[in-house]
């Protein structure tokens, strides 16, 4: 074996162990919104229609984030929240733009998935605060998708 | 090995489970907005048929007035194209509406022909063909999510080219085709609660930022749009009140103006 060939290898190994002691390290934006999509699964049979975009980022432990929407009367809308990091917890809540909770009471939370429900009373603007209220990770990626029927 | 299907079923009895048994946190009943104002990600622009969903349920509308599918003139600048784009995947939100699958088809393939001519028409094809095959078997529901697939993969393939100032085009051409259809429907039969789903004045002044940072962009067109949001805003940012009969059939006015703008050339 060449010492190139010898460096190389030790190199892919050392990239395959990385991989397999810190699974989150090369983790993304994208495997947040596949568990955020993951928790909508359900309510797509009951009719809503999931949109395609979709917020994401990064928090740190007790970080908030708001999303601004605008959110129409006569719809209702779910918004889910998910994130890669199995141990991390999770909120998601929806205000209206007085400030106001405008959600409904069977929102959940629950590990590293949470979901909020608005039926608007108005059509406007409206604020989605997610939020990693716990997490083994520094930083925690999120994503926020939402479905309106 | 679990199939996918198997997988996506698996996973929605999961969620469902987690659904069932969990419980959220008790949020704070209010927050303070202002404080914020640091933390605040920019609006996701509602689809057309977000609104359309929305005044269907106030009564029934009568959709095949609104399909258009003239081809209307050729561009060559891109920020005309790319307006021009979200125009015409919001008219295939509306043929979906009206369920005329022609129409669908005609628009499906005249979307890959604008997204060719801004360069993303790879990105486009599976889409465009998806739209036509689902118009066949009228499917309604895959026309609407291909359609919003469509909308999204344009905007990210722009903005992989560092061209977002053209992926806020296609979502301003949508958002101005939807404002035209919607005052269309309301100036015709007026009702409170319709002319409220124009209530979006941050989503305007959304764009009105958004157009004050393309100063690259010197068409007649543009400068029409920006001068037109002007006259809007203050139509639709009523507070607490409500917006009148007149102030949708100005908006009306004003948006079919600017419609016809996109379309035709100078």
């Amino acid at each position: 074996m060449t010492p190139f060939v010898k460096t190389l290898f030790c190199q892919v190994i050392l990239l395959v162990m990385l991989g397999s002691f810190q699974p989150g390290a090369f983790a993304s934006v994208d495997d947040a919104q596949s568990f955020a999509l993951q928790a909508a699964e359900p309510y797509v049979k009951q009719g809503f229609q999931v949109r395609e975009d979709y917020w994401g980022g990064d928090l740190g432990s007790g970080e908030k984030k708001a999303v601004r929407q605008q959110l129409f009367k006569g719809n209702e809308y779910w918004f889910w929240l998910g994130t890669e990091v199995e141990r991390a917890k999770i909120s998601v809540h929806i205000y209206d733009s007085d400030g106001k909770l405008a959600e409904e009471p069977d929102g959940w939370e629950k590990g590293h998935f949470a979901a909020a429900h608005v039926i608007p009373k108005a059509t406007g603007s409206y604020f989605i605060i997610v939020s990693v209220e716990e997490s083994p990770e520094e930083r925690t990626h999120w994503a926020l998708v939402y479905g309106f029927r | 090995m679990l199939t996918f299907t198997k997988h996506l079923q698996l996973s929605a009895i999961v969620v469902t489970g987690l659904a069932l048994c969990a419980h959220g946190a008790q949020a704070p009943q209010r927050i303070d907005i202002k404080q914020l104002s640091k933390t605040v990600e920019d609006v996701v622009v509602p689809l057309p048929n977000e609104i359309f969903g929305a005044l269907n349920k106030l009564g029934a509308v009568n959709w095949k007035e609104h399909v258009r599918t003239d081809k209307g003139a050729s561009f060559t600048e891109r920020p005309r194209i790319a307006l021009l784009l979200g125009t015409v995947i919001a008219d295939g939100f509306v043929a979906v509406q009206a369920e005329d699958a022609p129409a669908v088809k005609e628009i499906g393939q005249r979307v890959l022909t604008l997204a060719k001519g801004i360069g993303v028409g790879n990105s486009i094809t599976p889409h465009s063909k998806a739209i036509i095959e689902a118009a066949d078997k009228r499917n309604w529901e895959s026309v609407r999510q291909e359609l919003d697939r469509t909308q999204n993969s344009v905007q990210q393939a722009m903005n992989e080219v560092h061209d977002e100032k053209l992926s806020q085009l296609v979502s301003l051409g949508g958002w101005l085709r939807g404002t035209e259809v919607l005052t269309s429907v309301v100036t015709k039969h007026f009702s409170a609660d319709g002319a409220e789903l124009l209530h979006q004045p941050d989503l305007l002044s959304y764009f009105q930022t958004r157009l004050q940072a393309m100063p690259e962009f010197n068409l007649p067109i543009i400068h029409e749009i920006q001068e037109a949001l002007v006259d809007v805003k203050p139509l639709i940012d009523v507070g607490n009140a409500r917006i009148s009969p007149a102030s949708v059939k100005k908006i009306s006015e004003i948006t079919t103006r600017l419609g016809n703008g996109i379309v035709t050339r100078d």
